[in-house]
């Protein structure tokens, strides 16, 4: 799952004839000002200036302003560029022709395991969630294109009327188009505005989600997925995942503030689980951490340290399932690498750690690990023979 | 008994590296339960023809590398089942071929990060041709005592200690490959072990679900029980819970399902496997899914470590019923091992090879090299040179300050001498020809021999000699050198002589002799031999040649070695002359007619062949 920003959203809607307002992304708030000497839209409409960052709630943080003129959105520009935002940063705004329209419409489409599913409304809006008995829903199975004619007949049910009901069904049969050669996930246009003087239709707002590993087969996607966690990621996660795109196999972090157990777990699947654990034992993670696919010990030490740096851990869980592959000496000596790195840098001060793993060279493995207790670290070690999260337990427990 | 994979599963695996990786842990797993090899073919294009070694225990297969399925299927029509491993790109079309080849039963992709809608095209296909497609991301599919589908299962020591060398009771399908290892270790820790075990990849959209299998496991009398490993999101495990509670079914169900904290974790935060990823208004969370399946009537603690309580409870149930007959525990040393490879059988000192070669002066086998005993580091850090280290790589021995000074002195002076000596103007005319350093500089080296800078070692060996045999006759020396040798080497100079001395020579005898405290018996025999020499013709002087000889015998350089320090010097000089030409981007060379002397024949004609 990859979200994209709105600019890349709407040049791919323009690609597949999808209206969409006039836009331009800007970094610096100078450029606009030139930008509307050259064009005349920026001049002559309404416009609406948008902090073009994955931030969540942008209207109440105030990184909405709407009914601008040039000069006013020059001015808004640079108020929000600089910006920040918990751990983001405010780099672009977005600046679109604010269309004045009639009406406000729903559209939106989103795969399943046998195709997709297209849905429209037409009271479409901020208030779309309490309309959402109004949406008409229909099923595409996979590698099938409805007809334009049955799309309509479909916009008819849900409430459109004459050419407006023909026009929206064209709009979705581009978004289907848009939708299946992209390799989008999911689109949602909402609101899909219209201005019944001259029949003018644009998407003012756009989701879109694309599947990643599809990217090689998009030569023309020039744009990076925002991040997956609902907020811009923190410099020791942007580190992390530097690391993690030039290594065999992976490692991955995600921050939790506020936790103070911290997790340095294996495995997509186990991972979770401790996680889980941790909260049905009723803690609170500091973070979420994964490695797998037999990564290089370097990675794993940075990972490790990473971990321990993470402020106000009282433990750390080093768990995970019976490896296929990964090889516990390996892995587990970059862990002590990074522990031994962050005890003589004063970290893991009252912080107990616990152990348990399985896989490729685990007896190395684990004996290694247990010989840190030698050097005074709070550590305790259990091999497959430990049901796998039940170290959580012992850890809420101590 | 099993599902999917069994005795009589033939594959191909379709991709490079990391399918013939595949395929030597599959022959492990053949090799313990003594079946014939699974893998019998791959396809990797780039490798056609290729053979790729496979050991089934200590038995040595070559198994083949064809460019298709297509031509694999034709010549190994036994093949009913494909594992793909090959890069994302390219998995979607190699995967529809295996589905619509004939004899095709089971196509399992190990593939990771293959695009949706690519998945989710051959999940249809699959059921459009009526086959099975598992994965992609999956790491296998294991039947115990009969088949390994990928690398799933671990190590050949998890193997033994899963007990997958014989079947058990239990089922499991899981979609995190990890977690498959974990819970086939979990079955035989605390009941019987598995029947089969598959993983189903943790996309968003694998080719094959949670039902498919429990209706095979409902159908396999073995499986008493199954244990599922699911995960947040996508609808696969309540259809799993709709199945269980749709109408009496002989297997049990235990499950443990991941992704619960996502209920308090900040809104949007999500992690873990592609398809772990909740859908709106809470469809597909882990407590819904888990709540399904406890209702359906499976067995869920609510972490996953409460699975091996929960397993041991089923398994106890099941005894109980006599639904299992417990069967007597094999003996695990009945087990075979793994044959070791040399190295592992000789670090346990079991074995004993004969070295193909031996070396008394360098090991490379600690942290840093290790000269003759010395780390590298070591010496640097405590002042030596370049000039102690040959004194212990050539002679094995540190010299002293002003030994090593002297090899020192003797390899600056001998660096280079100009452009147009042999050694320098061979590499000079290889650069030209635009050859490589390496090849240009070997060049200049072909030249160094009898005539052009190997009078050295014949020097030293000649002079020492002298020393031992003629210590006080001169005279005899000399007359032995021109009854058995001919001219004296490192004596006499084609331009320099008495009146007009050679200045490296005068420098290097001055040095040794006046500035430092060594004992020279073979320079000092050299200098009576040139006085004697000297007085029947002026040239007849100790050359440099003579005078390096001498003083490197003197430092205890075994003879044979001294052609080394002009090896070397001149190296230097080479090296230097070549990246010069380099520098000028000289042209290519060709000898001016003026400079060749045609003393050939006239012109004739070639007589008709006979």
């Amino acid at each position: 799952m990859a979200k994209i920003l709105e600019g890349p959203a709407m040049k791919l809607f323009n690609k597949w004839g999808i209206p969409v307002p006039n836009y331009v992304v800007i970094m610096d708030p100078d450029r606009l000002a030139q930008l509307g000497e050259a064009n005349k839209w920026l001049r002559e409409s309404k416009l609406v200036v948008k902090a073009h960052e994955a931030i969540g709630g942008r209207y109440k943080l105030g990184l909405v302003k709407l009914g601008l003129n040039l000069e006013g959105a020059v001015d808004a520009a640079k108020e929000m560029i600089g910006r920040e935002i918990g751990t983001s940063v405010v780099h672009q705004v977005i600046v679109a022709e604010m269309l004045d329209h009639d009406e406000e419409y729903y559209l939106s489409i989103a795969g399943n395991r046998d195709g997709c599913e297209l849905l429209f409304s037409n009271k479409g809006g901020v208030d779309i969630e309490d309309n959402w008995d109004t949406v008409k829903r229909i099923f595409i199975p996979l590698d099938e294109t409805p007809s334009i004619e049955q799309i309509t007949e479909a916009a008819l049910e849900a409430g459109f009327i004459g050419e407006v009901a023909e026009r929206v069904a064209k709009i979705a049969s581009r978004l289907i188009l848009c939708f299946d050669n992209e390799d989008a996930q999911s689109i949602e246009i909402n609101p899909l505005v219209i201005r019944k003087s001259d029949m003018r239709f644009a998407a003012l707002d756009a989701v879109m989600n694309v599947d990643w590993d599809a990217r090689f087969r998009h030569p023309d996607w020039d744009f990076k997925p925002v991040s997956e966690i609902g907020r811009s990621y923190t410099e020791a996660e942007q580190q992390i995942m530097d690391i993690d795109a030039r290594i065999k196999g992976s490692v991955k972090l995600v921050e939790v503030p506020g936790g103070n157990i911290a997790l340095l777990t294996a495995g997509g699947g186990a991972s979770v689980f401790y996680s889980d654990a941790v909260v049905a034992r009723g803690g609170s993670i500091a973070n979420y951490a994964e490695y797998s696919g037999d990564p290089p010990d370097w990675a794993v030490e940075a990972l490790t340290e990473t971990i321990c740096r993470l402020p106000n851990i009282k433990h750390i869980i080093v768990g995970g399932a019976i490896a296929n592959f990964t090889d516990v000496k390996a892995t587990f000596s970059g862990i002590i690498n990074g522990f031994r790195e962050s005890k003589s840098k004063g970290y893991l001060e009252n912080v107990k750690i616990w152990v348990r793993r399985g896989g490729p060279n685990e007896n190395q493995g684990l004996a290694a690990m247990k010989l840190l207790q030698e050097e005074g670290f709070d550590i305790h070690v259990y091999d497959r023979s430990m049901p796998m999260t039940d170290i959580v337990d012992l850890a809420l427990n101590a | 008994m099993s599902i999917l994979a069994n005795r009589d599963t033939r594959a191909v695996i379709i991709g490079g590296v990391a399918g013939v990786n595949a395929a030597r842990r599959m022959a492990q797993f053949d090799f313990l339960v003594n079946r014939p090899l699974t893998v019998r073919a791959f396809v990797y294009p780039p490798e056609e023809g290729q053979q790729k070694e496979i050991y089934r225990g200590g038995e040595l297969n070559n198994v083949t590398v064809y460019s298709s399925l297509g031509k694999v299927l034709e010549e190994n029509p036994e093949i009913n089942t494909v594992l793909i491993y090959i890069g994302a790109s390219r998995a979607y079309q190699s995967a529809k071929e295996a589905l619509d080849a004939k004899g095709i039963k089971l196509v399992t992709m190990i593939t990771e990060g293959v695009p949706e809608k690519d998945a989710k095209r051959l999940r249809k296909h699959a059921l459009e041709t009526g086959k099975i497609f598992n994965g992609p991301s999956s790491i296998g599919i294991m039947s115990a005592g009969e088949c390994r589908l990928g690398v799933i299962g671990g190590e050949y020591k998890n193997l033994k200690l899963c007990n997958l060398y014989r079947p058990g009771s239990f089922g499991v399908i899981t979609k995190s490959g990890g977690l498959s290892n974990e819970a086939m270790w979990l079955c035989a820790q605390n009941g019987d072990g598995i029947t089969s075990a598959v993983a189903i990849g943790g996309d968003a959209y694998p080719g094959t679900d949670f039902v498919t299998y429990l209706n095979m496991f409902e159908n396999d009398p073995d499986t008493k029980a199954v244990v599922i490993v699911g995960e947040v999101g996508g609808t696969l495990e309540e259809e799993a819970a709709e199945w269980l509670s749709k109408e009496i079914r002989r297997i049990r169900v235990i499950a443990s399902i991941g992704g619960t904290c996502q209920d308090v974790l900040p809104q949007g935060m999500k992690f873990g496997h592609a398809g772990a990823k909740e859908g709106k208004k809470g469809l597909g969370s882990a407590r819904s899914k888990i709540n399904a399946l406890r209702a359906a009537g499976a067995v869920v603690p609510d972490t996953f470590g409460g699975l091996s309580k929960a397993i041991k409870q089923v398994y106890q149930e099941l005894l109980k019923s006599g639904a299992i007959k417990p069967e007597a525990e094999l003996d695990e040393k009945l087990l075979p091992a793994l044959p070791p490879s040399v190295q592992e059988v000789m670090k346990q000192g079991d074995v004993i090879v004969e070295p193909l070669i031996r070396t008394t002066i360098s090991d490379d086998r600690g942290e840093e090299p290790r000269y003759v005993g010395y780390s590298a580091s070591e010496l640097c850090e405590k002042g030596y040179g370049i000039e102690d280290v040959i004194g212990l790589l050539w002679n094995k021995k540190l010299p002293s300050k002003e030994e090593s000074e002297i090899i020192k002195r003797i390899i600056m002076i001998s660096a280079d001498h100009g452009p147009a000596v042999s050694g320098a103007f061979g590499a000079i005319i290889a650069a030209c020809a635009g050859i490589d350093l390496p090849q240009a500089v070997s060049a200049g080296m072909t030249m160094i021999g009898p005539r052009f800078g190997g009078a050295v070692t014949n020097a030293g060996k000649y002079f020492k000699y002298g020393v031992k045999e003629y210590p006080n006759d001169i005279p005899g020396f000399l007359n032995w050198m021109k009854q058995n040798v001919g001219p004296v080497p490192g004596i006499g100079h084609r331009v320099k002589s008495l009146k007009n001395p050679d200045k490296r020579v005068k420098y290097l005898v001055e040095y040794v002799k006046g500035q430092t405290t060594l004992h020279t018996p073979c320079l000092d025999y050299a200098l009576e031999v040139e006085k004697i020499t000297t007085s029947k013709k002026d040239n007849l002087i100790l050359n440099v040649d003579g005078t390096i000889g001498c003083i490197l015998v003197d430092l205890d350089f075994p003879e044979y070695s001294l052609n080394g320090f002009f090896v070397l010097a001149r190296t230097i000089g080479m090296i230097g002359h070549w990246i010069d030409q380099n520098n000028q981007n000289s042209r290519l060379i060709r000898l001016y007619d003026y400079l060749i002397n045609y003393a050939v024949k006239e012109e004739r004609t070639v007589p008709d062949k006979r």
